[in-house]
């Protein structure tokens, strides 16, 4: 079908232009890519010598009746020193080929890594990390894989082919085009199969996820399924998905069956054939019974990589495909870009103001772009403490990463002690400012690892003195091994209060100026409660705090409240003069108190 | 954790162990395995076959006619018939021989993964508790098919006895020095390739678990995003990311410098076989020990015998990783089934007269009950308690104290370890603390595959205030949930699986916090709606919120696993200080709040 041809034709130019931006982004791929090429056919050549010694030996060797020893031993000695001199040829192709690509994915991978950290923080949610780290690694897999098999089979045996067809050629054209005639239906079939293969390998692809992930939720989901009684139906789910995978992996297996003998078969006929036409053409066409039987053996050497082929096209295309989702989040462009020509911030106590800032996500599939935020002017002298309340959605969460630099307005600009925070280098940021997240992510190292995340210089003392200063001396010393306890896979050895206390602690070491507080909401027990309390009044005194307050009674304790409603501020002022005023944060606060009063 | 000792690889123990794994693997399909054995030994047959076919074109074909100028077409076509024969003959073989090994390969790893999956879900949940749930997924995903991969190689490889045998002797029979020269090169070669792969397979390992430390720091690195950047540690986070990619790079680099030299000595040394025969096989043709057909169809045979020594390293390469993946299947398959709780739980009910002389039934009885999570240390002791039915009791206590533990007691999920537990239902509905939705319908999340009317599913949504959302979300019955479906806020989450406990005519509701993730107002239009289905339901739930305490009909209080008091909520304000305290705790935020004028 014509549409067909189109969409295969777009795809193959796809390909195509996969492999060529692959090779600009990394560029040893591509490099020397010629000279091993070139070696490749020099190795090839050590592949033919056999055929090619055979008809001299049955030509000039085994003359009338006689064997001429001298010329057989001249001739051996000949083809074993071209035998070798090819495989030190493809040696080096192999060898070049193996490095250059592990160099270039390595390239890649770091390139990777680096593009990945500085994605804006709306390309890197948690739904899309699961897939950022299948990126560097099983999607990058499938290109070592490539290399190693089906980028080196491509390799050699077009090479193979290329020379066996030359030297073919040569022994005699007519036989020749013989010999790629009987051949050419073999395309044909290769490309109606082909297709279908790759579709079968996508369903058992399909399939494999499938189960793997039905596997996993039903172990995952045991006392729910235990509790409900509901084991059974749940593995009978569980064994129609293994059985619908082995069913395509083995259907999967009988096509490639099928096509995997294909280039066999053909040689068979090809080389009857070629004998027949052969002998019936004789003498007279200037052959000889050597070239003929050398001829054969070209014949079946021509045709000995298509079963290879039939097995590493699913490969290249799942490498193809593999490298256009790396190109993807290279693609994807990167947060708020570094400072061109950096202003420092003023020493000493840092304002924060938002100038008319308006801030909408970049459009996202068939999502339109909505506004976050909506001209937002906003000032916070210096040391005051301000909390934003709001429902969710309202916009809270976006001020703070705006001011904390991690995206940049769409509209409007954000100031620093003056300086918009745009001509402020990263570094003279994240000295002057820091952000304690709501859910602190801690690192699967000691508490003092974690610590020192935030300052690598710090000495032990300078740990032990911010413990000292936040007054969590007693918690640090209730721990097995003080500073040094291993906080566990994503500080999972922990509660969620004590994390919360090593976030506040790893704040405090930068000694920042402006502190961005995203309150936590999960519970902790009363001690924490007063713990973290503590500490976060110690943390915040004299710095310039932003609070995104989850709870009503941070908002309280707070210098002044700023309530904003769908990206807009609703009500601007202290808790008492807001409470007095009797408007919406009035209304929000008493239906708080009512909840949370017996 | 399943031990991860694995018993040290000695040659000999080795050998037992690939000799265990390939008779277990074939033993689950038999039948498909032999099948595909007769397959490679077809083909086998016909790979030898197949050069006697280039010695007659040579012989009876190709060299008559040069010599005499003429040749019988008869005798090319019955020459080519037989070559054509021979041709298809072999290919069949392939085609039967790969079919079915991956039949046996599928249908193996199928077989063990539904196995392992029934044994692993029949364990209770203290089983599954002490281990973790992508390990124990894996044994019944991952490992099940590395165990069942050693079924592809397998007829092939077991074909290349075969196919040594019979060229073996044909070569011996046509030329015994000939034949003998080969048989000291094939295992020459056989040796060469073994040794290679053991060699190259410690290189792969090697990157094999750098990739592991890889993914799992990128995993961290990438989940860390906002404490990387906040701390502006986005290049100190590359760099030891590419710190663990060299090493990568490094372990696989050294596997490619190995395998080009192995790919070439393997690809070259057929070729100089060959170049000896032909030297060799010219003294005996001189001799008229043989003809030069026989002699190129050697030359033939040679080259088709080195592809099949390769595939026997394969099935050495395979050998270990397959080895170990049927070790950790084996591991859980024969550790014992735990015997299951809820199966020692008393289903009958006593009866008290009370004094207004009315009969109560309780619903729940426990008396002087201890449950262990840990040998030897109680979560629970001395249990004592009665809940009557039609009830909704509260249990509040401080965190850590065993509120959790009691409700999953009472569904049968810990074991009681002294006392006695009477439940009067087995349809139990525990709501945890996390709800656990599936990426499945909407359908299935409510009903776990159990039959139930859509108008008991509109009502179950309906009590759980769930409809709601519901509805404004335009999710159907048949909507998908979770990853690639509809994802829904922690409060519809909750709200959900309460509707599944009710959906699926639970007569005792065990809410575990269920409804803190729900705002005040809807949590009290919850508790509202479950106390009109009046005695039909029995409802325990762990409350934290003074307001929804409020709402019981009775509090459990309790403290370091065991109960401190119960008895009405106003009650227990009054007479017990510790519980006064724990809900001053609880509304610790209202108090600090009381605004102190001077701010």
């Amino acid at each position: 079908m014509l549409t067909d041809d189109i969409t295969q034709e777009l795809r193959r130019r796809g390909a195509v232009d996969t492999i060529r931006a692959g090779i600009a982004q990394a560029p040893a791929l591509g490099k020397g890519l010629g000279l091993t090429f070139g070696l490749a056919l020099l190795g090839a050549a050590g592949r033919v010598t056999i055929p090619i010694a055979i008809q001299q030996a049955i030509d000039k060797g085994f003359v009338d009746g006689g064997v001429r020893l001298d010329f057989i031993t001249r001739l051996c000695g000949v083809a074993a020193l071209v035998v070798l001199l090819a495989a030190l040829c493809q040696r080096t192709a192999v060898y070049r080929l193996g490095t250059s690509a592990e160099e270039g994915l390595y390239g890649l991978r770091v390139r990777l890594f680096d593009h990945i950290h500085r994605l804006s923080l709306a390309d890197q949610n948690e739904e899309r990390r699961g897939a950022l780290v299948a990126r560097v690694t099983s999607d990058i897999e499938t290109l070592t894989m490539f290399f190693a098999w089906g980028g080196l089979a491509w390799m050699l045996d077009l090479s193979l082919m290329f020379v066996v067809a030359c030297v073919m050629m040569a022994y005699d054209w007519v036989l020749a085009v013989v010999a790629f005639a009987v051949v050419a239906p073999l395309i044909i079939v290769l490309r109606l199969v082909q297709s279908r293969l790759v579709r079968a390998y996508d369903r058992v692809r399909e399939g494999n996820a499938a189960m793997l992930s039905s596997i996993s939720e039903t172990v995952a989901g045991v006392e729910t399924l235990q509790a409900y009684d509901a084991v059974e139906p749940a593995l009978q789910r569980v064994e129609a998905a293994t059985e619908k995978r082995a069913r395509s992996s083995i259907r999967a297996g009988f096509i490639g069956a099928l096509l995997f003998p294909s280039g066999e078969v053909f040689s068979v006929f090809t080389v009857v054939a070629v004998v027949g036409i052969g002998v019936w053409r004789g003498d007279a066409a200037g052959l000889t019974a050597g070239s003929l039987v050398g001829f054969m053996f070209l014949t079946y050497r021509f045709l000995e990589p298509i079963a290879e082929f039939t097995e590493v096209i699913d490969q290249t295309q799942t490498a193809v495909a593999g490298l256009r989702r790396v190109l993807g989040i290279l693609d994807t462009p990167i947060g708020p870009p570094p400072a061109t020509n950096p202003v420092p911030l003023p020493v000493g106590r840092l304002g924060v103001a938002l100038h008319d800032v308006t801030f909408a996500y970049a459009p996202r599939d068939d999502e339109p772009a909505t506004n976050v935020l909506t001209s937002l002017t906003l000032t916070i002298p210096p040391g005051q403490h301000i909390a934003l309340v709001g429902e969710s959605g309202a916009g809270k969460t976006t001020v703070a990463r705006l001011v904390a630099r991690l995206a940049d307005p769409t509209k409007g600009r954000i100031t620093i002690g003056a300086v918009n925070v745009k001509h402020v280098a990263n570094d003279d940021l994240r000295r002057r400012l820091t952000v304690v997240p709501q859910e602190p992510f801690l690192f699967a190292d000691t508490i003092a690892y974690n610590l020192r995340f935030a300052k690598p210089t710090a000495t032990d003392a300078e740990l032990a003195t911010a413990v000292r200063s936040l007054e969590l001396d007693d918690w640090v010393a209730s721990l097995a091994d003080g500073l040094e306890t291993k906080v566990g896979q994503r500080g999972a050895s922990l509660a969620a209060g004590e994390r919360q206390m090593v976030a506040l602690l790893r704040a405090s070491l930068v000694n920042p100026d402006v502190l961005i507080l995203d309150e936590a909401t999960s519970s902790v027990d009363a001690l924490t409660e007063v713990r973290l309390a503590r500490a976060l009044r110690k943390l915040s005194a004299g710095r310039t705090t932003i609070s995104i307050a989850h709870r009503l009674s941070t908002a309280a304790r707070a210098d002044r409240v700023v309530l904003l409603a769908d990206g807009r501020i609703l009500e601007d002022g202290s808790h008492d003069i807001l409470m007095a005023n009797g408007g919406e944060y009035r209304r929000m606060y008493d239906a708080w108190l009512t909840a949370t009063r017996a | 954790m399943i031990s991860e000792t694995l018993p040290t690889a000695t040659a000999e123990n080795r050998f037992i162990r690939a000799k265990n794994l390939m008779a277990a693997m074939v033993g689950f399909h038999r039948g498909l395995f032999l099948i595909a054995v007769s397959g490679a030994a077809v083909f086998a047959v016909a790979t030898v076959l197949s050069s006697y076919g280039v010695k007659l074109l040579i012989d009876e074909v190709i060299l008559p006619s040069f010599a005499e100028g003429t040749v019988g077409f008869s005798m090319w076509a019955s020459v080519s018939g037989l070559v054509v024969t021979i041709g298809l003959v072999r290919a069949v073989g392939v085609v039967v021989r790969r079919t079915y090994a991956g039949k046996a390969n599928s249908s193996t790893a199928k077989s063990i993964a539904d196995k392992a999956l029934r044994h692993i879900m029949r364990q209770p949940p203290m089983w599954h508790r002490s281990r973790m749930t992508g390990d124990v997924a894996a044994r019944a995903g991952v490992d099940t098919d590395a165990a069942a991969a050693i079924l592809g190689p397998m007829p092939f490889a077991s074909s290349v006895i075969v196919l040594l045998a019979v060229s073996g002797v044909w070569l011996i029979v046509t030329d015994l020095w000939l034949g003998l020269f080969a048989f000291l090169v094939f295992p020459l070669m056989l040796a060469t390739n073994i040794l290679y792969q053991r060699k190259v397979d410690y290189h792969y390992q090697v990157a094999q678990d750098e990739l592991g430390a890889l993914s799992e720091a990128a995993h961290e690195s990438f989940d860390g995003v906002l404490v990387v950047k906040a701390f502006g540690a986005e290049e100190r986070e590359t760099e030891r990311l590419a710190v663990i990619s060299r090493r990568l790079r490094k372990a696989r680099t050294k596997a490619i410098t190995l395998r080009s030299t192995f790919e070439s000595v393997i690809d070259a040394a057929p070729s100089l076989v060959n170049i000896a025969i032909i030297a060799f096989g010219a003294v005996r043709v001189r001799d008229g020990g043989m003809t030069v057909g026989e002699l190129s169809a050697f030359v033939f045979l040679f080259t088709l015998v080195s592809l099949p020594l390769r595939i026997v390293s394969y099935l050495f390469s395979e050998l270990p990783h397959s080895a170990s993946g049927w070790a950790r299947v084996q591991q859980v398959l024969q550790e014992p089934l735990l015997s299951a709780p809820r199966d020692a739980i008393n289903r009958t009910t006593s009866t008290t007269v009370l004094p207004s002389g009315a009969a109560a039934v309780h619903m729940v009885e426990l008396r002087d009950v201890r449950a262990e999570h840990v040998p030897g240390v109680a979560a629970l002791d001395h249990v004592n308690l009665r809940v009557e039915r039609g009830r909704t009791v509260a249990i509040v206590g401080a965190t850590g104290c065993g509120k959790t533990t009691l409700l999953h007691v009472i569904a049968g999920l810990v074991p009681v370890s002294r006392g006695d537990l009477s439940v009067g239902t087995s349809r139990v509905g525990l709501v945890f603390q996390e709800a656990f939705l599936f990426a499945e319908s909407l359908r299935y999340n409510l009903t776990l595959g159990a039959p139930v009317s859509e108008a008991v599913i509109a009502d179950a949504l309906r009590i759980a205030s769930a409809d709601g959302f519901v509805s404004e979300l335009g999710v159907s019955l048949d909507t998908e949930l979770g990853e690639r479906g509809v994802s829904l806020s922690g409060g519809q989450r909750q709200r959900l699986a309460l509707a599944r406990a009710l959906a699926v005519g639970s007569e005792l509701l065990l809410l575990d916090d269920t409804t803190s993730a729900l705002d005040p107002g809807t949590e009290a239009e919850v508790l509202n709606n479950l106390r009109t289905l009046g005695a039909s339901v029995t409802t325990l739930v762990v409350a934290s919120r003074p307001s929804t305490i409020a709402l019981a009909d009775s509090v459990i209080f309790m403290a370091d696993g065991a109960i401190a008091a119960a008895g009405p909520h106003d009650e227990l304000l009054r007479s017990n200080a510790d519980y006064r305290t724990l809900i001053q705790a609880f509304e610790h935020d209202r108090q600090t709040t009381t605004p102190t004028g001077a701010r």
